[in-house]
C-alpha cells in the first residue's frame, strides 16, 4: 500500500504532463479491466509504447483497474450478453463471426467486448477528469500536500530513498 | 503533434516482439516435442517418442517427425509409427486457443513396428520385459508352436477344461453338503449315551428297584434318585431324537445333492454337445472351423485398434464434463453465431497417409498399400455439424483389383454412431492356410463384402466372402484330411457369412456358409464318428468327476444307516430301561395296598367267624337251656 501510495506521488510530482499522465491512465482501463491476455491489448502495448503517455502512469493504473475489474467485471459481462444478444446487433456480429481475424479478438466473449465497451465509454472521461485532476493538484493541492506530515514521513521512509535512488 | 510520438518506444516494441517470434521459432519446437511426448503419453497410457518438431511461418506449418506410439499392452511394439507429419495450421484460430489443421500428411505410417527400448511408462516386471522381447525375437518360433494348436480340434481335456462344469459345481455342492452334514451327525452322535452308560443305567435301576423300603425317608431317597434317573433318560432320549434327525436329513439332502450329481454329467455333455455342435449335422459349423480362428483374429485386432483410436477422435466425457465446468465459471462466455466456417478446440480438415496391408497369413509381405484420407477429425463435431469420414483406397495392390474402406464416426449426438463399409474385389488368395486337418486353400478369387455399425458400444456387423474357383490340398495323410480334400474338390464357389454383435468389448461371433451344405453329406458319417469318440471321451472324463465327488457314497450310506440302527436299538432299550423302572415301582405300591388290604380281610374275616362261632355257641347254649326248661 505505502509502495503503491509512493509510487503515485513520484508520478504526480513528475515532470510529466498532466495530459500524458492522465492518457496513460485511460490507456490502463484496457490492460486492467479486460483479459489480460487479448489480442487488442497487443494494440494497447503498440499504442503506449508509440504514443508519448507516462508509462509509470499507465503501469501503475494497469494493476489499480486490475484490482477493480474483480468488482466490474460482473457488469462487463452484463453489457456483453446484452450486446452480443441484441436483436438489431445480429447482422453485425454473424457479419463478423465470418471473419478468422475478428474472431481472434474474441469479440463474440461476453467479458471482453462488455470490458472493451465500458473501457472505451471510460478512455475519454477518464483522460479528461484525471488530466483536470492531476493540474489541480498541482497548483492548489501539491505545496499544502507535501507539508502534510504522513507525507514527510513517507517521503522520510527508507523504503521512499530506496525508491527514488532506483529512480522508479 | 511529434512531441506526442515516442519513435524509441516502437523501436522497442519492434524489438521485443522481434524476441518474442525468435524465442518462438527456436524454442517452440522443443516446447511442443515435450509436449506432445507428456500429453500424447499421459493420453495413450505408454511412451510417445518424437525425434524432431520444427515449424514454419509462411504459411504456419508444424513438422513432426520420427513419430512412436507405443503399445501400451506391448511395451516393444508401436501400435502406430510414421516418418513424418506435416500440419498446416491456421494461425488465427491459434491465438483463441485452437487447432485448427486444414492438411495433415503422414509418411511411412506402419502398425506393429518394433521399438529399441520399452515403451512402457511405469517399472514393468523384468521377467514380463523379458518375455515380451524373446516373443518379438522369435516370433518364427512362436508361430510354429501356435500353428498346430489351431490345426486341431480341441481334445476332450481342453473341452473341460474352458467349460464350467455342472459335474464340478454339483460335487462341490454334494461335498459341502456331505461335509456340513458329518459334522452335524458327529456332534449329535457324541451327545448320545454309550452302551457301558446303558448298562450303568440297568444296575442302577436294578439297586433302586429290589428290596423294601426300610421306611419312608428310605423311600424318599430311592424316589429321588430314580427321578434324577428318568431325567437322564429323557436327555438321553432326546440327543437320541436329534441324532435321529440329523442322520435323516443328512440321508435326505446328500440323497438330493447325489441325484443331481449323478445328473450333472448327462447335462454336461449336452450342453457341450450343443455348445460345440456336435449334435445333428455335425458340419454345419466347419466354415468356423475352417475360417473361425483367422476371421476372429482379424475382427479382434481391428477391435483392438478401434479401441485405441475412438478417444482420440471422439471425447464424449470431456466434452460434457468441459460443458459442465463452462455453466459453472463466471468469467463470461462465447456466444456462437451462424456460420460456414465454424471452429472446434481441435479440428484436422484433412489427413492423408499411406500404409502398406500384410498378406494374410505372411504379415511380412506386402499385398499393396492403402491410401488412407480421414476428414473432419474433432472432438467436436457438434461445432462443425460434420462426422468424421474415413476413405481407404488400395493402391499398387498385387493379387487385388480394388479394395475400398468407408467409414462414418457421427457423434453430433448422443449416442453416436460408428459405420464402416469394405468392398474387396477380384482378391487372388494363394496358399491360404486353414485351420483344419493341415488343409491349404491353393488358389481362390474372392470378392469380400461387410459392413459393421456401432451404436453406444454395441456392435452389429456383417460380411459376406465369395470364393470362387477354389482349390485346396492338405499334406495331412488322415482319413478326415483325405475325405475333405476328395470333397473340396467338387466344390468351385461358395460363400462365406459372418456375423459379429453384442458389446464392443466381447462380441458374439458366428460364421456360416453355403459350403456348410455343400459338405454335410460327405462329412456326416466322419463327424458322427468323431463325435461319438469325443462324446465318449467327455462321458469317461465326467464320469471319472462324478466318481472322485461321489467316491465312496454308498459306504457313507451304509455307515449312516448302521449308525441309525444302532440309534433304534439304543432308543428301544432306554425305552425298555423307562417302562421297567415305572411298573416295578407301580407293582410295588400295588404288592403293599393289597397285602394291606389282604390282611384287614383276614383280621375282618377272623373277628366275623369268632363272632359267628360266639353267637352260634350262645345260640347253642340258649337252645340247650330251653331243652332244659321244656324237660
Amino acid at each position: 500500500m505505502l509502495a503503491m501510495l509512493a509510487k503515485l506521488l513520484k508520478i504526480l510530482n513528475s515532470d510529466a504532463s498532466p495530459g500524458q499522465i492522465s492518457l496513460g491512465f485511460a490507456f490502463a482501463l484496457f490492460i486492467g479491466l479486460t483479459p489480460f491476455f487479448s489480442l487488442h491489448n497487443l494494440f494497447i502495448f503498440l499504442l503506449v509504447c508509440l504514443i508519448r503517455v507516462n508509462l509509470g502512469g499507465f503501469f501503475f493504473a494497469s494493476a489499480i483497474f486490475a484490482l477493480l475489474a474483480f468488482l466490474l467485471d460482473p457488469v462487463s459481462i452484463a453489457i456483453g450478453e446484452q450486446l452480443l444478444a441484441h436483436p438489431d446487433l445480429q447482422a453485425v456480429w454473424t457479419g463478423m463471426y465470418q471473419s478468422d481475424v475478428w474472431r481472434a479478438f474474441k469479440f463474440n466473449h461476453t467479458l471482453l467486448l462488455g470490458s472493451v465497451v465500458l473501457s472505451c465509454v471510460l478512455f475519454i472521461p477518464v483522460w479528461i477528469v484525471f488530466s483536470i485532476l492531476i493540474k489541480l493538484y498541482r497548483s492548489k493541492l501539491m505545496a499544502w500536500f507535501e507539508k502534510l506530515k504522513i507525507v514527510k514521513f513517507l517521503k522520510a521512509s527508507k523504503f521512499y530513498q530506496a525508491y527514488e535512488r532506483l529512480g522508479a | 503533434m511529434t512531441k506526442w510520438i515516442r519513435w524509441s518506444g516502437l523501436a522497442g516494441f519492434i524489438i521485443v516482439s522481434a524476441l518474442i517470434v525468435c524465442f518462438w521459432l527456436f524454442a517452440a519446437g522443443p516446447l511442443t516435442k515435450l509436449a506432445i511426448e507428456s500429453f500424447g503419453s499421459r493420453a495413450l497410457g505408454a511412451k510417445v517418442d518424437v525425434a524432431d518438431v520444427s515449424f514454419g511461418l509462411n504459411p504456419m506449418t508444424i513438422t513432426v517427425s520420427g513419430v512412436q506410439l507405443t503399445d501400451k499392452d506391448k511395451p516393444m511394439e508401436n501400435i502406430v509409427s510414421f516418418e513424418t507429419a506435416v500440419a498446416n495450421i491456421e494461425p488465427f484460430p491459434l491465438l483463441l486457443g485452437k487447432a485448427i489443421i486444414p492438411q495433415l500428411s503422414l509418411e511411412g505410417v506402419a502398425t506393429g513396428t518394433p521399438r529399441s527400448e520399452s515403451g512402457a511408462i511405469k517399472k514393468t516386471n523384468k521377467k514380463q520385459t523379458e518375455k515380451s522381447s524373446s516373443a518379438h525375437s522369435k516370433p518364427a518360433a512362436n508361430d510354429t508352436s501356435a500353428e498346430p494348436k489351431s490345426q486341431t480340434l480341441p481334445s476332450a481335456d481342453e473341452i473341460l477344461e474352458r467349460e464350467s462344469l455342472l459335474t464340478e459345481q454339483a460335487g462341490d455342492a454334494f461335498e459341502k453338503a456331505y461335509e456340513s452334514h458329518s459334522q452335524n451327525i458327529e456332534q449329535s452322535l457324541a451327545n448320545l449315551p454309550t452302551e457301558d452308560s446303558i448298562k450303568q443305567y440297568e444296575v442302577q435301576l436294578n439297586k433302586l428297584l429290589t428290596g423294601k423300603f426300610k421306611n419312608l425317608e428310605d423311600f424318599k431317597q430311592r424316589k429321588r434318585e430314580l427321578d434324577a434317573l428318568r431325567n437322564q433318560f429323557k436327555q438321553d432320549k432326546q440327543a437320541i431324537a436329534d441324532a435321529k434327525q440329523a442322520i435323516a436329513q443328512g440321508k435326505s439332502d446328500m440323497k438330493e445333492k447325489f441325484n443331481a450329481l449323478k445328473a450333472a454329467p448327462k447335462q454336461d455333455l449336452n450342453n457341450i454337445k450343443s455348445k460345440y455342435t456336435l449334435d445333428g449335422a455335425g458340419a454345419s459349423n466347419l466354415t468356423a472351423l475352417l475360417f473361425g480362428e483367422d476371421a476372429g483374429g482379424y475382427a479382434q485386432t481391428t477391435l483392438e485398434y478401434y479401441e485405441k483410436v475412438r478417444p482420440l477422435l471422439v471425447d464424449e466425457a470431456t466434452q460434457a464434463a468441459k460443458a459442465e465446468l463452462k455453466a459453472k465459471r463466471l468469467e463470461g462466455r462465447y456466444v456462437q453465431f451462424e456460420t460456414d466456417r465454424p471452429q472446434p478446440d481441435f479440428w484436422v480438415k484433412t489427413l492423408t497417409f499411406t500404409m502398406s496391408l500384410p498378406q494374410v497369413g505372411q504379415p511380412a509381405q506386402s499385398l499393396g498399400d492403402v491410401a488412407v484420407n480421414v476428414l473432419d477429425i474433432t472432438h467436436q463435431q457438434d461445432v462443425i455439424n460434420r462426422p468424421t469420414l474415413v476413405k481407404g483406397k488400395g493402391v499398387n495392390l498385387r493379387n487385388i483389383d480394388s479394395l475400398t474402406i468407408n467409414g462414418v464416426l457421427d457423434h453430433r449426438t448422443s449416442p453416436g454412431k460408428d459405420s464402416f463399409t469394405l468392398e474387396v474385389q477380384n482378391w487372388q488368395l494363394n496358399k491360404v492356410k486353414l485351420g483344419l486337418a493341415g488343409l491349404r486353400m491353393d488358389n481362390s478369387v474372392t470378392d469380400v463384402s461387410a459392413k459393421g455399425v456401432l451404436i453406444d458400444g454395441q456392435l452389429s456387423a456383417s460380411g459376406q466372402a465369395r470364393f470362387n474357383q477354389a482349390t485346396f490340398s492338405s499334406k495331412d495323410r488322415t482319413m478326415l484330411a483325405k475325405e475333405m480334400v476328395a470333397a473340396l474338390k467338387t466344390i468351385d464357389t461358395f460363400v462365406v457369412n459372418g456375423r459379429a454383435k453384442g458389446p464392443l468389448t466381447d462380441p458374439s461371433m458366428s460364421i456360416n456358409s453355403d459350403l456348410d451344405k455343400q459338405l454335410n453329406s460327405a462329412f456326416d458319417q466322419r463327424i458322427a464318428q468323431k463325435q461319438q469318440e469325443l462324446e465318449n471321451k467327455i462321458k469317461a472324463k465326467l464320469n471319472d468327476k462324478l466318481m472322485s465327488y461321489a467316491g465312496d457314497y454308498q459306504a457313507q450310506l451304509k455307515s449312516l444307516n448302521l449308525t441309525e440302527g444302532n440309534l433304534a436299538s439304543k432308543g428301544d432299550a432306554l425305552e425298555k430301561l423307562g417302562k421297567q423302572e415305572l411298573s416295578s415301582y407301580q407293582d410295588q405300591l400295588k404288592a403293599e395296598a393289597k397285602a394291606k388290604a389282604d390282611a384287614e380281610k383276614a383280621r375282618a374275616k377272623a373277628k366275623a367267624k369268632a363272632d359267628a362261632e360266639r353267637k352260634r355257641k350262645e345260640l347253642e347254649r340258649k337252645a340247650k337251656e330251653k331243652l332244659k326248661d321244656l324237660f
